[in-house]
């Protein structure tokens, strides 16, 4: 607990200068998302749905390449607070999930766990540029338990109108404490349209990183 | 009397409607990207009253056919745009006539 302290500090206190990461995790009232995320640390399939525009529901999988372990869980991301500008907009998000964790790596006989994350996503965007700041805490049991964040700056070579096709060039800085490469920088090539986004990109530690989400 | 009736019931039949529909800009905050367009179009488009919308992300604005007779309040424009997500600036409204 005193190790989620002092790295949910960090977090916070880096969130001042940087800010937070990835797709927005909810939708329009009745709207469903499909994210599949792969990158240096983790596989994950994502698919939730937003009752609300505050809120969404839904599973989460993921593979945690380092400790050779799945999470199952469900999660639930909550926008805490949105500001509308005339030209931006910025939001802060907690996203929480409860689930399994399962890993039958050396030790583990196919263990199963409880597993729970939790943490704080925001972000800034107009439509020239984007900077967001997350992080979260695992604990699944004697399987591990981590905290990791995450920092992400873009800037849109063009402006594009509403079905155009969207492209953003953005530099991912990851940390996560406790992993063998402590600290990873991915520049990432994001294109958008309509209701796909893709991305990719390669980290400095030559590890690939592809996400995609679907939004319907 | 024939040719008469005939020529006033083709006239009828070939004369769009005088008044083809309310047209509503709505101004909006908050809209930067496809998804923000996409989330007030799906709401937007579920209400009966609606016929078409456009979007533009560079105005800010959003531009709401309404189907023949028919209209929304400003009241249930705002909760539209709040429940989307966004912010409601101002509403406008224009009549247009087909003719």
């Amino acid at each position: 607990m005193r190790k989620f302290m002092t790295y949910a500090s960090i977090g916070l206190l880096s969130f001042g200068v940087t800010q937070t990461v990835q797709a927005r995790p909810v939708s329009y009232p009745g709207g469903v998302t499909a994210m599949v995320m792969n990158n240096p640390d983790s596989n994950s399939v994502h698919l939730h749905y937003s009752p609300t525009a505050k809120y969404s529901l839904g599973y989460k999988g993921e593979y945690w390449r380092d400790g050779e372990y799945t999470i199952q869980a469900v999660q639930m991301n909550n926008l805490l607070k949105r500001w509308n500008k005339p030209a931006s907009q910025a939001n802060i998000y907690l996203k929480s999930g409860v689930g399994v964790a399962y890993s039958d790596k050396g030790a583990f006989d196919h263990e199963t766990e409880p597993a729970f994350y939790t943490g704080l996503a925001a972000d800034w965007e107009d439509r020239r540029y984007f900077i967001s700041y997350e992080n979260r805490y695992t604990e699944a049991g004697d399987i591990d338990d981590f905290f990791m964040q995450s920092s992400r700056v873009g800037i849109a070579p063009y402006i594009g109108e509403y079905g155009d096709i969207h492209t953003w060039l953005m530099l991912q800085v990851d940390h996560r404490p406790e992993a063998e490469d402590e600290v990873t920088v991915t520049p990432i090539v994001r294109l958008f349209k309509g209701v796909h986004m893709v991305e990719a990109g390669m980290s400095n530690q030559g590890s690939l990183l592809f996400n995609y989400v679907i939004r319907y | 009397m024939k040719k008469l009736f005939l020529t006033c019931a083709f006239t009828v039949l070939l004369t769009p409607a005088a008044y083809a529909g309310e047209v509503v800009k709505i101004g909006v905050n908050g809209m930067v990207c496809d998804f923000c367009a996409q989330a007030i179009e799906k709401v937007f488009m579920k209400q009966d009253a609606v016929e078409g919308i456009d979007v533009n992300l560079s105005d800010k604005q959003i531009t709401v056919d309404m189907k023949d007779g028919k209209t929304m309040g400003d009241e249930a424009i705002t909760t539209l745009v709040n429940d989307s997500g966004y912010a409601l600036v101002d509403i406008t409204r224009e009549e247009v006539s087909d003719e």
